[in-house]
């Protein structure tokens, strides 16, 4: 089974959802290139462990005397 | 009153300038509702920008402004001044297309906080517009309502999603129109046709209302004609909404005042890094020139590097796919045929993500911001961008329905816009210029969270200096 079929019969068989057209295909295998950027991003990131609200964040990052 | 304002001239006001304008006795709401209309009715065949025109209640709304200021009544700060918005606003009773065909008759119950928020400050609402659908494309194609067409030329796209938005306030059809940007669907069409498109820091302004597409990046904001159109905007439309809990709870403060022209000393960074790999010759010639205008007043231009821009480019991606693909799984089981073919292709790969992916680039969205703060905003005011890296494509090259090996081409045109809604930072996209085919080029200013006030103060003195903004296409 190609690797392609075997992402189709995932997302079949966890969302009940089928290719809808060929461009869709072609969005499929575009995943490659996130996948090839995530890869690259392997062992420099990873989950937080650390309690790290993102809107802690934005407030924390406001301009200097804001 | 003073002397009143040629009707000629009247669509060509900026928002702020028609407000000012009616407030001080210079011209009628009427007429300002009446000149745009006769701009849509002239033009809007070409740009197909308008979903639904209501124009006897925006001619009453007009007359009973006029009514009010006669009577000496207090006036709003955007009073009597006619305004359309991107058919995803909710308003009760009324048909929200989204523009899409799943949603053509769809009346949704209750009004989005934002529009009471203009109703309240006196804005005319004149109908909705043209988008992707369901916001899901940059350019502008839409099967169900037609293609929106960029007024600088016809064949060229308006960028999107919010293409009706951008298009139409370039067109003069109306002085402001709600976007909304999720990866950059106020920005770049905006950039593409040449206007003002502020997308402010994430939940500054409320979502209640307003049809989502990714709940962790998206953003209601203006397309206007300049920053202090866009400063007065957010001013009347940001604030804590109880309807809507993720919003801020940040005082608001008074926008327009933070518009000095005085940039002296202000520090900004240009990432050597992502947002200029591949970028045209023409874009780049107009984005130096736009730094140089920056120094020109007194800004201090640095470049750097911000390492972190690869793996917020990556997370951004993932959240917004997968959060889509959420919102849409049961219209993709039920109805998957109704969906153009570019969005139902899009949405397909984002069913492919592992699960642990999704949560990892959240867990990650916090540190992430405050490296990129510490790359980049750390001993400078904003960073300046160009908002696409391309010139603007044609409708026929970014056509997947047509051709899906456009593939590519098509989701590109969102690289630059797309890190600043995972980062959750206040951007503005203001116009720096045309490259070689005569369409618009836009300049691209982020700042940290909750500094509208220095984004703008930036846009508007630029756009003092260099008057791109004024410029008009010729329907």
């Amino acid at each position: 089974m190609e690797p392609d079929r075997v992402t189709m019969e995932a997302i079949g068989r966890w969302s009940g959802i089928a290719l809808p057209n060929e461009a869709a295909r072609i969005g499929l295998a575009d995943n490659a290139a996130l996948i090839a950027e995530l890869e690259a991003l392997r062992g420099g990131m990873g989950f937080e462990e650390e309690p790290s609200g993102f809107e802690a964040a934005l407030r924390d990052c406001k301009e200097p005397g804001q | 009153m003073n002397a009143p304002v040629a009707a000629a001239d009247l669509a060509s006001l900026s928002m702020t300038e028609a407000a000012d304008a009616f407030a001080a006795g210079e011209v009628t709401a009427t007429a300002l509702t009446e000149a745009c209309l006769a701009r849509i009715a002239a033009h809007d065949g070409v740009v197909n920008s308008v979903i639904r025109l209501d124009r006897d209640a925006a001619l009453e709304a007009a007359a009973a402004a006029d009514a009010a200021r006669a009577a000496g009544r207090p006036l709003g700060r955007l009073a009597g001044v006619p305004m359309m918005h991107k058919d995803m606003y909710y308003r009760a009773g009324k048909v929200s297309s989204c523009g899409s065909h799943i949603r053509r008759d769809y009346k949704p119950a209750a009004t989005a906080t934002v529009l009471e928020r203009l109703d309240a400050a006196g804005a005319i609402d004149m109908g909705t517009l043209n988008m992707a659908e369901f916001a899901q494309n940059p350019t502008g194609h839409n099967r169900h309502f037609g293609d929106c067409h960029n007024p600088w030329n016809p064949a060229y796209c308006t960028g999107g999603s919010s293409s009706g938005s951008g298009a139409g306030v370039a067109a003069r059809f109306f002085y402001a129109a709600l976007g909304s940007d999720t990866g950059g669907s106020i920005r770049l069409p905006a950039t593409l046709c040449g206007v003002t498109g502020l997308k402010a820091t994430q939940t500054r302004v409320s979502r209640a209302g307003v049809m989502p597409l990714s709940f962790s990046c998206d953003n209601v904001g203006p397309l206007v004609r300049t920053a202090r159109d866009a400063a007065r905007f957010l001013g009347v439309t940001a604030g804590h909404d109880p309807r809507d809990p993720t919003s801020a709870r940040e005082a608001v403060p008074d926008y327009e005042a933070a518009l000095t022209g005085d940039i002296r000393g202000m520090r900004i960074a240009v990432c050597e890094n992502w947002f200029l790999e591949g970028a045209d010759a023409p874009v780049v010639a107009a984005f130096e020139a736009a730094l140089q205008a920056l120094r020109t007043r007194g800004a201090v231009v640095t470049r750097i590097a911000a390492p972190s821009l690869r793996a917020i480019a990556a997370y951004t991606a993932l959240v917004s796919r997968v959060e889509g693909a959420a919102i849409h799984a049961n219209w993709m089981r039920e109805h998957p045929d109704d969906y153009a073919i570019h969005l139902s292709a899009r949405i397909y790969g984002g069913y492919a993500f592992p699960g642990h992916l999704y949560v990892e680039a959240l867990s990650r969205r916090g540190p992430l911001l405050r490296q990129f703060v510490a790359e980049a905003l750390t001993g400078h005011d904003l960073v300046a961008t160009p908002t696409l890296r391309t010139r603007v494509p044609t409708l026929a090259e970014t056509d997947i329905d047509a051709d899906p090996s456009n593939w590519s081409r098509f989701m590109a045109v969102s690289a630059n816009t797309r890190p600043f809604n995972y980062l959750g930072l206040p951007t503005v996209s203001v116009p720096c210029g045309f490259d070689d085919r005569g369409l618009p080029v836009g300049l691209q200013l982020a700042g940290r969270p909750f500094g509208e006030a220095t984004v703008l103060r930036a846009a508007d003195a630029f756009q003092q200096e260099t008057g791109w903004h004024r410029k008009a296409p010729a329907l």
